[in-house]
């Protein structure tokens, strides 16, 4: 594979897996990802994938930059045994479709509220990535009739359990914060927890439905 | 236990962070002052990553409820304990009932108290850091404020009477420049935006937080505005569209669209720190080589200093 390697600083480093964003290259990326974790190296303690690239976290103290780089490309070039990510889970998402924005959003998409609704909960969605504030999953891909840019003005403080889209994306809220995504439901779904470990409950790779309730 | 006789505007637990979790989308948070709250630790003979306090933007004081050596490192401040000038990044004893009294910074921005047995509340992901953009970690996962009272653990060893670090042992502070490495969209700029960043004056904004700083100051240029996501880490410094650079700080979300021109080493990011709205720094490349040698040195010192502590507790055993 073409990875190019690069420090990101003292602690980390990136290697870059491809320069065009799609489906196949993220599940290549969680491959990999998963693929460094399975090797179980001491100086490793985190391994971060993305869109285009991971990133392993290392001490440096451990392992130079060269002699991480070199570890990380010999164990992804022996790839053979794991070919998904580890073992992708399925999530039913109960949601409460009575959102603030439900109705701005019927009108900018030019649907229905309940075409708005029939439309989120048709799809099965793949958990891209964590990040933004612990336990956030950027879920993709919503039905392009969906698709709206994001608040012009973020509110300072989203409830956590907002359902929300934005963009190609919809997501979770999954602690009080600010945010500029549409909200057009709610769940009681726990989505982090910091006394649990792991943490969230969503992973990248695995699949997330969302289910209409009362 | 310690009580909080005063709390200053802000004032937290923190330790080493949380270092197993970025990809849950939990940060490093932690001490912004890594080598600070170390330093503290060490030099009240705990283990380098115990939980202290990390105190900012004004005075307050602490009430000791029982006896215990404390140790006060980072920024710098007038210090009282039951009235005497307490000297900083020196092992000091407090008194049951005495009050330790901190005014208002002369230098610095964050200043880290470390007592004996550290702050022992409850370890969530592996740290007792508060992660306020989480509302957790810490006590409660707050702020702390006047009244609360924070439990202590067991010292693991009878610390030092007396014992300072000397100031060659501690980073300097007062040194305008901090280096960093090439970013991983380095490419993506032109050769124009690293004189830019490397030629000119940086001044820290004052909006600038655990989160991270801004720098106002020359424009690097153009940016090539927002890509895919990828990891971030503390130190890295990202451009926006606008092309005024922000250093991402210890709170820093895990991943981030805005490429990363550069990263600040290491063993500067302390400097970095404690710089204050309105001070200013100046960047200077060097390489990956170079930047994880002297972040070596800085392990090395950090070393010296825990040898120091335990030479100067044991010297002190044997005088009993």
């Amino acid at each position: 594979m073409g990875a190019r390697v690069q420090p990101l600083g003292d602690s980390a480093i990136t290697i870059e897996l491809g320069s065009e964003r799609s489906p196949e290259l993220l599940r290549e990326v969680h491959a990999a990802a998963a693929q460094i974790r399975l090797a179980g190296l001491d100086e490793i303690e985190d391994v971060v994938p993305a869109y285009l690239a991971l990133s392993v976290f290392y001490d440096p103290l451990r392992s130079s930059f060269s002699e991480i780089a070199e570890r990380v490309l010999e164990i992804l070039s022996a790839r053979d045994s794991v070919s998904a990510a580890e073992d992708p889970r399925h999530h039913v998402i109960p949601v409460r479709y009575d959102g603030v924005d439900l109705e701005s959003v019927a009108a900018a998409t030019k649907l229905t509220a309940e075409q708005v609704i029939e439309l989120h909960t048709a799809r099965t969605y793949t958990v891209d990535l964590l990040g933004f504030v612990p336990g956030w999953a950027y879920l993709s891909e919503l039905d392009q009739r969906l698709q709206i840019a994001r608040r012009p003005q973020p509110r300072p403080r989203v409830a956590r359990g907002s359902v929300a889209i934005a963009a190609t994306q919809t997501g979770i809220y999954p602690l009080d914060t600010p945010g500029g995504w549409h909200i057009i439901g709610n769940t009681n779904t726990a989505l982090f927890d910091p006394s649990r470990d792991p943490p969230s409950l969503l992973k990248a790779g695995d699949t997330v439905r969302f289910e209409r309730v009362a | 236990m310690i009580r909080v006789a005063k709390a200053p505007p802000y004032l937290a637990i923190q330790d080493a962070g949380r270092t197993r979790f970025r990809a849950a989308g939990v940060p490093r948070g932690g001490a912004m002052d890594l080598f600070a709250m170390r330093a503290a630790n060490l030099i009240v003979g705990n283990q380098a990553d115990s939980a202290v306090l990390e105190w900012a933007l004004g005075g307050g004081s602490l009430s000791f409820l029982s006896a215990l050596s404390f140790a006060l490192v980072g920024a710098s401040a007038r210090a009282t304990i039951g009235g005497k000038t307490v000297a900083p990044c020196t092992i000091t004893r407090a008194a049951a009932g005495e009050q330790l009294v901190i005014e208002q910074f002369l230098t610095g921005r964050f200043l880290y108290v470390a007592v004996s047995g550290g702050f022992d509340v409850p370890p969530l992901l592996g740290s007792r850091s508060n992660y306020l953009p989480g509302h957790f970690g810490g006590l409660e996962g707050r702020l702390l404020k006047t009244g609360d009272e924070l439990p202590v653990g067991t010292a693991r060893s009878s610390p030092a009477e007396g014992f300072h670090c000397a100031a060659e042992l501690m980073p300097r502070y007062d040194n305008e420049t901090v280096h960093i490495t090439r970013g991983p969209q380095a490419d993506l700029f032109s050769d124009d935006a690293f004189r830019v960043l490397s030629e000119s004056t940086h001044r820290v904004s004052s909006a600038s937080d655990r989160t991270g700083y801004k720098v106002d100051g020359p424009s690097v240029g153009a940016s090539p505005g927002s890509l895919p996501s990828e990891a971030a880490c503390p130190g890295a410094i990202q451009v926006p569209g606008d092309g005024h650079p922000i250093i991402l700080m210890a709170d820093a979300p895990t991943v981030g669209g805005y490429p990363k021109i550069a990263v600040v080493s290491e063993a500067d990011i302390p400097i970095v720190a404690q710089r204050r709205p309105g001070e200013t720094l100046r960047f200077e490349i060097i390489t990956i080589e170079q930047s994880q040698k002297a972040l070596r040195r800085r392990a090395a010192d950090l070393n010296t200093i825990a040898q120091l502590a335990a030479g100067a507790a044991s010297a002190r055993l044997l005088h009993m």
